[in-house]
Parts: structure tokens; C-alpha cells; sequence
């Protein structure tokens, strides 16, 4: 009995996801276990492995198609078992069209056989028919007017683009899809080609001097989330800092405890600001806070947002119910939840800004002594932890000395706060640094 | 009302004649000027006379060679005046070729020195025997002529040029040859192949500046085994009548000849022509042009040997199409990426497109493969003892063809193949699919592609 591979479902938000890789071919035989396909959403990569024995009778999706979750994207059964109930929109088998004259292969084309979602960041939306043909072709289909449903870039519309289009030589046609560059408006070689030198990416002034390349997804929504930031807050920043011997005394201490396998968990500097944010927080449940514009969710619990680096772009993972957590506890979900975004595996959901309400970045290793980190709304504040530098400070008894001190630079939305508080709350912050105890 | 050429052309030569044939079969009306004879340098003192004379000396060498391919001749012998005769048979018949095509193309034709007077908005005046003529279009076609460099003692009556060599009555016994470039050594090869004593002076490292190196050194030591002398390096610094004095590795030398050739170059014919009239932008190397051959004046093109560049009459013919095609309107444009460049010396060489040395001088990565022409089974069954090459340059990353460079046999009849491979940016493996006919020497360039 055949049975359907389903794009899962990936935390409640993601509505589509893409086809990274397919690790197995159409024919292959594939066991429980076995690792058939890789996807994306905005945030992550997983890997969907097979639920059931048999032969990969019919794949749907190819790889970078955009699927939308639950839906059939391939299927699992006996050799020769009919796959078409299978099969999204339940269109005709693609070998069918292939097969047929090119009008017909057209109509059929022009069904909406894959339902790409129309996604608001502007994913070029084309029948994987069309994609195929533009990748052979070396078409750009970025640049074409879809004249499918919808826009959809289909079939026809590269064809027409082949036939519209300048002859362009063999080399061009390799050096075009090679390094992504176009035909430029002028050609100049035999009969009205285009040579190489014509080529050009878009814009003329800087020539062929760069490559275009697409934005990945968590690109994209990194791009959206910071620009929607600015423009929906009224963030400023306030810069302070935390005399931080006692908590380097304490780093210093936990670290040998860690040593001699007294503690559990290797406490950093930024578990140790995080412990000293999240009591703050308690004090200041102002700052614990989503703005929705007309009204503002006040958290009972503090959910705390960590900003991570990782190679694919900036990801802020939440740790739930943070001031539930021992210190131990709290350095344990904070290194889990960094190395499953570094990893890709990170679940969806936690990375909602939605998730956390309030966020720390600590850029205190990369030596940076003060920035304005950018509010990751809804939350109404973030704390950006800088580097310690050596300060003079009054010992007492007019005595100066070098002491160490935290740059502390918190943004907050002055639709929510009002600088009194925010002063008030990054002191707050300050001081428990300063006071830290365990 | 006065009569308005479409195009007036300068210079008869072949950026003019083609222009003014394109010009008429799309139904301009030409007028075209030349003060000596139709056909230019090319027809009446360049590439048609040499070729001829250097097809009698072929001949001449079948002859020599003959017991080679199993055939007995009787006793070999030259008739100079006999081979000059058929050369200046051979130059009427093509340059009345030329006035039949003329008179198809309805173009008018005088046979006078012509100066462009005044651009008066869209009219250009030019004059010529007192009379003068309006068009709207000007083409400037004027040439060039052999350059004659400020050597200390030289006298012009005492020297040949490429011009006078034409006209020798009588085989001279030995001949320096001050520049070893296309010029002088195609009249190396011929005369020496007549029996003359053929001593060369160039000033450059190498003969053929621009030609492959390899191939050049190649056809430099076959002359040389033919009894050939080169000093090269060598900077002549005295002429006196026909002894020529140079310096080479910081040593004077004089040398001799009954006669002497100088063949140091060309020189762009910008005076007297009235380009100052109409303010054309020239310097004394030649006028400028761009890619549809215009001058900075507007509907003034100009083409061939006075741009001053790709001084081939091939290139002339194009630059004059490519000027009448701008006047039509049509698309059109010079590239000069695949023109190629043949020598007629016995081996013939001819090249298009990038050197082994152009690439490194541009920078340019590429991939270059070798093959001796003993790889075309033709030209060893019709090249007894003889000896060639080809040479492939190719991108290093996309494999396109970059250049071709042959020696060898009539390597000269195949080169617009390899100019078609370079023009439409053919890849190696593209031109992998091509079919040659076999057996034929041209086969020598796709085994040298598949030595990629």
C-alpha cells in the first residue's frame, strides 16, 4: 500500500517550507530511517526521513520548490503502484506531458499543478516546468513577467523569453549563467550576438564587477524584522557602566568550582549578566513587557531572548521561563539553544520575537565598547552587554584606581518607556551586576 | 540644383572600393576619388603584386623540389622580367576589376587628388581638379604609405621602398633589407628564392613583431637555412647611398647591398587631404575613430590604413562596410577580436586572435596547446621534408578559443575558420563537434582542440 512523504509541519507559524536536497532518486529503494530530503523554513534546516519501507515511487517536489506543509511531496510504496491520487492538485503525470506537443505541455503548464504560496517577500513564483527550462536555457527568470495564475512565471513565458532574447555565443550563454550576469541592452557580436564582453549584471555603472546574489530566507526575514523595527519603535539608547570586579570574582571562582567538577555547567560572564538581567527584570516588570500599540502585554514570567551569531545570519533563540532556572540551568538552555542555532536545529518556535520578552546581546567578546542594539519587536527593550574596559573610579578617601568596568547599552521603545524608567531599569541592571551573589 | 552625393569617398583602396560597392548595391550615390589607381596599396603595390611574385617563387621551388615527390624536371631557371610582367598582368586585370565593379555599383569615379573644403550643416565639400563635389556622407580612406625614418645620409633615390621594388628591370644580387616585418620578409623570401643575397636588419629582438614568437623564430631559422642573413637587435645609424651602416650589441657594422628596401613601417596619409578644414581629430598616427568608424565629426567616417591601427586591407574592407552600414542605419559594428593575419612567406603563417604573448600582457588565463602540422595526414603526403605547427590558446576557465596560430603549407586558405571560431566565442569542446574534411590540413586545428 503506497503512502504519502508529507512536507511536516514545522511549529505553527511556518506555513511552507523548501526542498533543500533530496538525498534519495525517484526508484530508489528506501528503508525506515533512511534520510529522503532536506528543508528549510525562514529560520531553519531539517531533515525529513522516511516513515516507511518501499520504493520511492514518485517524487513531486524538486529541490528549491517552496511547499506548503502537509502537503504530498513524494510517495512511499510497492513497485507499480499507482502514485497519482497522490499527487497535489491531482494534475496529470509529469512524464505524460513531457511527451506531449509543446501547446498541450503549455495548458498543462498553465494549471496550477504546484501551489507555491504567495509569500510577501517577493519569491519569484514559477512552475518548476519553467525553472527547469530557464536553467537549461540560461535564462534569468528573475527578470520575467510571469503571465501564469497569479503572475506565475510559467512555461511559455521562458520559451518566449528564449525565442525574444539575444543569440548569445557559447561562451556568453556559460559566462551568463556561471557568474549570473545578463544580456546588456547593447550586443555587438556576428549578426546581433551577444558576446561575452556584453554581458552585464544590472547595473551599468560597476559593470560586470560584481555577482548578484540571492538573499537566503533568514536573510531576508533578518533584513524585514530590523527595518520594521526601526520603523515601527521610537528606539533610543542609553549608555551606562557596572563596575565588574565582583562579577569576574565570581566568573573566576565558578570556573575553578567548574574545574573541580563542583558545578555542572562552565558559568560565563554572559550566563552571569543574563542571571543579573533577568533580576532586574522582577524589579522592573515595565521592561518585561510586549508594546502592541494600543495596548502592552505584561509578563508574569521572564522569557529571555539571546542573540546569536551563527554562519547563516543572526538568530534570537528564547530560553522560557527564565527566571525559573539556577544559574546552572540558565548557562545549560542558553549554550543549548546557541549550538541548535549554529547547528539549524533549533525549533522554530523559540525563535519567534514573539517568544521572548526581552533579549540580551552581548558583544562584549568582539571588544565593541558601546552600540545601539535594535529592538526585536514586540519587546520593548534589549540589552546590549559591551566589553570591560579599565575605568578610573573613586576607591574612596579620594583615592583612584583602574577598575574594571561593563558597558551596559540598553535600547528601549519610547513608545513604552519613558527614559526615567529606563535609567532607572538600566541601574537596576548595573547594580545587580555590581552586587552580584548566588 | 546641385548634385548631392549620398557618400563621397577619399582613397580607392579597399576600405573605399568595398564601401563604395556596399554603398551602391543599397542604392547610394557614390562618388569615389583616388590620385593613383583604383585598388590602393593593396592591388597596385602590396598584397596582390607580392602574392604573385611569391607564387612564381612556389613554383619555382616545386621545381627545385621536384626529384623530392619522384619527378624529374629538366634544367630550372628564372625569367625576371617574365615573372615582373605577370605581376603587372595579373595588377590590370584586378584593378580593371575594380572599375567594372565601380561602374555596377553606379559610383562615380575620379582619378584626381581630392581635398575636403568646408562642412557646411549637413553638406561636406570636397574638391578635385577645381571641381568640386557635395555629399552628405564623407568617407576618408586615404592610406598609408611606406615610412621613411630620419636616418642620418638617407637619400630617397638611392633606396626602394615597397613602391619602387615592384618596378626592378633587373634581379639585383644582394639585397639589405633594413626592417623584418611582413614587408620585408615576404620580399626576403621571394628574392632569395631568386637567387639574391638577402641580408635583413631589424631592430627588435624578433622578426614579425606581433606574430606568435614560436612562429617566428620557426620561419627566421628557415630562412636562415636558406642562406638568409638577420641581424637582429640592430639599430641602422648611417646610410650612405647603398651602404648601410648599424649597430648592434654596441659594435658597428656596414653592410652593402646593389640594392636596398626600406620597410620600417607605414605612415598614415593625414596631409594635404583637408581634414583640418572640417576640424577631423588626427594626430600624425592617424585619424580616430570609434566602433561604427565616425570621426568626431558628425556623417564623417573614416577607414582603413589612416585610422592608423590593424593597418590589413582586410580590416580596411570591413571598417568600410561597417561605415556605409552606419550611414544605411543598419546594426553594425568593428570588432576587432578575430581579424586575422597572414604572412605569404614558403612556409605561410597566419594567425587570429591573442598570442601566447597578448595573453600575458593582458593578464589574460589561458590554456595553450601545440601539435606539429605532421598531425594532417595531408600535408605530409604533400609537404616532403617539410615542417609547421599549430598553436591553440584557449580561456582557462570556459575553454573558449582565444587564438589560432598556424605555420605551414597554405595555412592562409584556413584561417577564416579558426577568425569564426574566435568570432562566435566557440568553446573547445563546441568546436570538439565540428566536422572537418579529412584529409585536409585544416584537420591540424581540431586535433590540436582535442589536445585540450
Amino acid at each position: 500500500m503506497a503512502v504519502p512523504v508529507l512536507m511536516p509541519r514545522q511549529g505553527q507559524s511556518v506555513e511552507t517550507c523548501i526542498i533543500g536536497e533530496w538525498y534519495k532518486k525517484k526508484g530508489d529503494q528506501v528503508k525506515v530511517g533512511d534520510i529522503l530530503f532536506s528543508y528549510e523554513t525562514d529560520k531553519a534546516s531539517f531533515e525529513e526521513e522516511a516513515k516507511a519501507e518501499g520504493i520511492l515511487l514518485e517524487i513531486f517536489y524538486t529541490e528549491g520548490d517552496e511547499v506548503p506543509v502537509l502537503e504530498n511531496v513524494a510517495v512511499i510504496g510497492a513497485a507499480g503502484e499507482p502514485v497519482e491520487e497522490f499527487r497535489p492538485g491531482g494534475s496529470k503525470p509529469v512524464e505524460e506531458v513531457k511527451t506531449e506537443t509543446v501547446v498541450v505541455a503549455e495548458v498543462v503548464a498553465e494549471k496550477p499543478t504546484v501551489a507555491i504560496r504567495e509569500s510577501s517577500d517577493e519569491a519569484v513564483k514559477i512552475s518548476p516546468r519553467a525553472k527547469k527550462q530557464a536553467e537549461t536555457k540560461g535564462i534569468d527568470y528573475n527578470q520575467l513577467q510571469g503571465s501564469g495564475p497569479g503572475g506565475r512565471i510559467i512555461e511559455r513565458d521562458v520559451v518566449t523569453a528564449a525565442e525574444t532574447m539575444p543569440v548569445m555565443t557559447s561562451l556568453a550563454k556559460a559566462k551568463a549563467s556561471d557568474e549570473k550576469l545578463n544580456v546588456g541592452a547593447e550586443t555587438s557580436g556576428l549578426g546581433g550576438r551577444a558576446l561575452a564582453g556584453d554581458l552585464t549584471s544590472n547595473n551599468q555603472v560597476y559593470s560586470t564587477d560584481f555577482e548578484v546574489k540571492k538573499l537566503t530566507n533568514i536573510r531576508k526575514l533578518i533584513a524585514k524584522a530590523m527595518h520594521a523595527s526601526l520603523q515601527n519603535s521610537a528606539q533610543l539608547t542609553h549608555h551606562m557602566s557596572a563596575d565588574a570586579r565582583t562579577i569576574m570574582a565570581l566568573r573566576k571562582k565558578l570556573k575553578k568550582d567548574f574545574e573541580a567538577g563542583k558545578v555542572s555547567q562552565n558559568i560565563t560572564i554572559n550566563d552571569l549578566v543574563c542571571l543579573a538581567v533577568i533580576r532586574a527584570l522582577k524589579k522592573y516588570p515595565q521592561a518585561n513587557t510586549h508594546f502592541l500599540g494600543d495596548s502592552m502585554r505584561w509578563f508574569k514570567k521572564v522569557h529571555l531572548g539571546l542573540a546569536v551569531d551563527t554562519e547563516r545570519g543572526l538568530m534570537v533563540p528564547a530560553v522560557k521561563n527564565a527566571d525559573d532556572l539556577s544559574l546552572e540551568g540558565l548557562s545549560a538552555q542558553l549554550s543549548a539553544i546557541a549550538a541548535q542555532c549554529r547547528q539549524g536545529n533549533i525549533n522554530p518556535e523559540l525563535l519567534s520575537p514573539e517568544a521572548a520578552t526581552f533579549t540580551v546581546s552581548n558583544l562584549g567578546n568582539y571588544g565593541v565598547e558601546m552600540f545601539t542594539p535594535v529592538i526585536n519587536l514586540p519587546q520593548t527593550a534589549i540589552l546590549g552587554v559591551c566589553t570591560i574596559v579599565p575605568r578610573p573610579k573613586d576607591l574612596g578617601d579620594g583615592i583612584y584606581g583602574f577598575v574594571p568596568m561593563m558597558g551596559l547599552s540598553l535600547t528601549y521603545d519610547h513608545q513604552a518607556l519613558d527614559g526615567g524608567e529606563a535609567t532607572l531599569f538600566l541601574r537596576e541592571i548595573k547594580e545587580q551586576i555590581e552586587n552580584l551573589t548566588i | 540644383m546641385e548634385n548631392i552625393f549620398d557618400i563621397a569617398i577619399l582613397g580607392g583602396g579597399p576600405a573605399g572600393y568595398v564601401a563604395a560597392e556596399r554603398a551602391g548595391a543599397k542604392g547610394l550615390s557614390v562618388v569615389i576619388f583616388d590620385k593613383r589607381a583604383l585598388g590602393g596599396v593593396c592591388l597596385n603595390e602590396g598584397c596582390i603584386p607580392t602574392k604573385t611574385l611569391l607564387n612564381s617563387a612556389k613554383v619555382l621551388e616545386y621545381a627545385h623540389e621536384a626529384e623530392k615527390y619522384g619527378i624529374t624536371v629538366g634544367e630550372v631557371g628564372i625569367d625576371f622580367s617574365k615573372i615582373m610582367k605577370r605581376k603587372d598582368k595579373v595588377v590590370r586585370k584586378l584593378v580593371s576589376g575594380i572599375g567594372a565593379k565601380m561602374k555596377h555599383a553606379k559610383a562615380e569615379v575620379v582619378m584626381a587628388e581630392a581635398v575636403i573644403k568646408e562642412k557646411r550643416g549637413s553638406e561636406i565639400t570636397i574638391e578635385a581638379e577645381g571641381k568640386t563635389y557635395k555629399a552628405a556622407n564623407l568617407l576618408i580612406c586615404t592610406g598609408s604609405e611606406a615610412a621613411i625614418p630620419p636616418i642620418p645620409g638617407l637619400d630617397k633615390s638611392q633606396i626602394l621602398t615597397n613602391r619602387e621594388i615592384l618596378q626592378l628591370k633587373e634581379l639585383p644580387k644582394s639585397l639589405v633589407i633594413i626592417g623584418g616585418g611582413v614587408i620585408g620578409t615576404e620580399f626576403a623570401d621571394f628574392f632569395n628564392a631568386m637567387g639574391t643575397k638577402i641580408t635583413v636588419i631589424e631592430m627588435l629582438p624578433e622578426i614579425l613583431t606581433g606574430i606568435d614568437d614560436d612562429i617566428a623564430k620557426f620561419v627566421r631559422a628557415e630562412f636562415t637555412k636558406r642562406g638568409i642573413d638577420f641581424h637582429l637587435g640592430a639599430k641602422v645609424t648611417k646610410l650612405n647611398g647603398k651602404e648601410v651602416t648599424f649597430e648592434k650589441d654596441g659594435k658597428e657594422e656596414k653592410i652593402t647591398g646593389e640594392q636596398v628596401l626600406l620597410s620600417v613601417g607605414r605612415k598614415a596619409n593625414v596631409a594635404g587631404i583637408g581634414l583640418e578644414n572640417i576640424g577631423v581629430e588626427f594626430t600624425p598616427r592617424g585619424v580616430k575613430i570609434d566602433k561604427n568608424c565616425r570621426t568626431n565629426i558628425p556623417n564623417v567616417y573614416a577607414a582603413g590604413d589612416i585610422t592608423g591601427f590593424s593597418l590589413l586591407a582586410h580590416t580596411a574592407s570591413r571598417e568600410g562596410e561597417v561605415a556605409v552600414n552606419h550611414i544605411l542605419g543598419r546594426k553594425d559594428q568593428m570588432r576587432y577580436d578575430a581579424i586575422p593575419g597572414v604572412v605569404y612567406t614558403h612556409p605561410e603563417i597566419a594567425g587570429v586572435g591573442l598570442t601566447e604573448a597578448s595573453a600575458k600582457e593582458k593578464g589574460i588565463e589561458v590554456e595553450i596547446r601545440k601539435l606539429p602540422m605532421a598531425y594532417a595526414g595531408r600535408f605530409v603526403a604533400e609537404n616532403e621534408g617539410k615542417d609547421g605547427f599549430c598553436k591553440v590558446i584557449a580561456g582557462k576557465k570556459y575553454g573558449e578559443i582565444l587564438g589560432v596560430h598556424m605555420v605551414g603549407g597554405a595555412c592562409s586558405e584556413m584561417i577564416w575558420g579558426a577568425c569564426a571560431l574566435v568570432e562566435m566565442q566557440l568553446r573547445v569542446k563546441d568546436v570538439q563537434e565540428i566536422v572537418f574534411p579529412h584529409p585536409t590540413v585544416s584537420e591540424i586545428i581540431k586535433e590540436t582542440i582535442f589536445e585540450f
